[in-house]
């Protein structure tokens, strides 16, 4: 087993499957069989909200200490800030090619596809981990003890909601696919690029964190933690004045999304993934041709790729939002519904999970397979120059045959159809709560139903053409 | 010659994208099928209460 080639060939998907039952488009009439057969099932059974009432119970207050004293808080946030500097370091420092430099598959990978991941199963864990709120908690600290009163902070304002983070969570993505736009490696930003980003991140993070309280701007602003955050309102586990506590799994979705901006959060979740996907396939024609068209209109080659992506990005954002949009409309439509806007943002949860099977579909295998990246050579030589080998895995590689294509493609199915199943059972629920008549509620998903099958159909079509 | 008897086959897969629209307009096409239903039933309910 040899290590990485300079170029990564793969991005999402890797090999060709091979010998699947049936074609992949039937997987898409099979998938849409499941979600007719959930709504149906949803509409006789569940007849009343389930999901509406808080129910949080708390662990045992021995865990809560271990977990979250302030030991463990002192030792995460160090953890959090210590691996942010080693990857901005590698970056800077570290050689050029982007699958031998720690900083991109860290960045990238590890905590931008492994956080969501952990979200989900273990609650928001990048809270204490996350570095700027680690940073800013000790400067308001050290403030507070040497000025001997707390730092006045401006007022967040309210309409501001979730906007920077959804804005922000775009210009993320759009950073590591377009602006690192090389062709065909799984990150094709160079590891210096995404340093400076990173500074220039922390620097940003840490001012807003100044002007607007740490706690504040991590709840509204903060992309990464109101990205991660989001995807550990499907789990079971959250903390509450200090404890930490079960609830019942995806209750808490349900109130996530009553602030502004929130639907924009994971609808650019959706849509950036999709982009991702479709940039590899789907889109491929239409990416030609406008690039080709912006070449001949004068543009250069790298200015002509980035606008082009750039307007394939957005337009995948607008798309998702008008489907979303659609559904909402037609649910409006139906009698004894709340006001538009209202439901524009009472249903805006029910794309978590659908966001977080994206996620999973698109990204499971690059996960699995640079992870093994992650914890052989680039944990020993993090800069990527051979001159270290720290824990002695830096001639380690990856194991392409840990995953079959068809396993893949089959983790890629499963994953969308208990997403949409996931998202519509939330729907259906939230439907029974403000229409109160479930025969009723049931008519206004009709609409919801349209919307999750054409996001099943649509993400298996690019997963199929992406993979083909 | 070649290339009339390849094009048809090659341009075949561009349009797989039309397979994973059934299931799609399938369940629209309900929707606004019950949609017309029930504004037909509430016009001759109307029609009726008027009569």
């Amino acid at each position: 087993m040899s290590r990485l080639p300079d170029l990564l060939p793969l991005a999402h998907a890797l090999v060709a499957r091979k010998d699947l039952p049936i074609p992949t488009w039937l997987f898409a009439w099979g998938a849409s069989l499941v979600l007719i057969v959930s709504f149906f099932a949803l509409s006789v059974a569940w007849r009343t909200p389930r999901f509406e009432e808080d129910r949080w119970r708390p662990l045992g207050a021995g865990l809560s200490r271990a977990l979250l004293g302030i030991p463990a808080q002192v030792v995460c946030g160090a953890i959090g800030v210590f691996l942010l500097g080693v990857a901005i370091y590698a970056g800077l420092r570290g050689t050029e090619a982007p699958d031998r430099n720690f900083a991109l598959t860290f960045l990238f990978v590890t905590a931008w596809l492994g956080f969501p991941v952990f979200s989900v199963i273990f609650g928001d864990v990048f809270r204490p981990f996350n570095p700027w709120r680690a940073v800013g908690r000790v400067v308001g600290g050290a403030f507070t003890a040497f000025a001997g009163q707390r730092p006045a902070h401006l007022r967040y304002p309210e309409r501001l909601g979730r906007w920077p983070a959804a804005i922000g969570l775009i210009a993320v993505v759009w950073l590591e696919i377009v602006y690192g736009s090389s062709g065909g490696v799984a990150v094709g930003l160079s590891p210096h690029s995404a340093a400076v980003a990173a500074l220039f991140y922390s620097a940003y993070a840490l001012a807003m964190m100044a002007i607007f309280g740490v706690e504040e701007w991590c709840a509204r602003g903060e992309i990464f933690s109101v990205y991660f955050g989001m995807f550990s309102q499907l789990g079971s586990f959250a903390v509450r004045d200090g404890r930490l506590g079960r609830r019942l799994p995806l209750a808490a979705a349900t109130h996530w999304a009553t602030v502004p901006g929130s639907a924009a959060v994971v609808i650019a979740s959706i849509a950036t993934t999709s982009f991702d996907g479709a940039q590899e396939g789907a889109f491929k024609g239409g990416l030609e041709s406008t690039f080709e068209r912006l070449v001949d209109a004068g543009l250069g080659l790298t200015s002509a790729l980035r606008l082009t992506d750039t307007i394939f990005m957005l337009l995948t954002f607008a798309g998702v939002a008008l489907v979303y949009l659609i559904g909402v409309r037609g649910m409006s439509t139906v009698e004894g519904a709340p006001p538009f806007k209202k439901l524009r943002s009472g249903f805006a949860h029910t794309l978590i999970p659908i966001a977080f099977a994206y996620l999973v579909a698109h990204y499971f295998s690059l996960f699995v397979f640079q992870e093994q990246a992650q914890f052989t050579y680039l944990l020993s030589d993090p800069l990527g120059t051979t001159t270290t080998d720290l824990f002695g895995t830096a001639s380690g590689g990856i194991d392409f045959r840990a995953l079959s294509s068809n396993a893949i493609w089959y983790v890629q199915v499963g994953a969308l159809i208990v997403g949409h199943v996931t998202g519509l059972t939330l729907a259906h629920d939230r439907a029974t709560a403000y229409w109160g008549d479930y025969r009723q509620a049931a008519r206004s998903q009709y609409w919801m139903l349209a919307v999750m099958v054409a996001f099943t159909c649509f993400g298996l079509y690019l997963l199929s053409v992406a993979n083909g | 010659m070649d290339e009339a008897i390849l094009l048809p086959l090659a341009h075949a897969g561009h349009w797989l994208w039309v397979l994973y629209l059934p299931p799609v307009l399938i369940v629209v096409g309900s929707i606004i099928r019950a949609k017309l239903a029930e504004r037909r039933r509430r016009r001759s309910d109307t029609d009726r209460s008027t009569d």
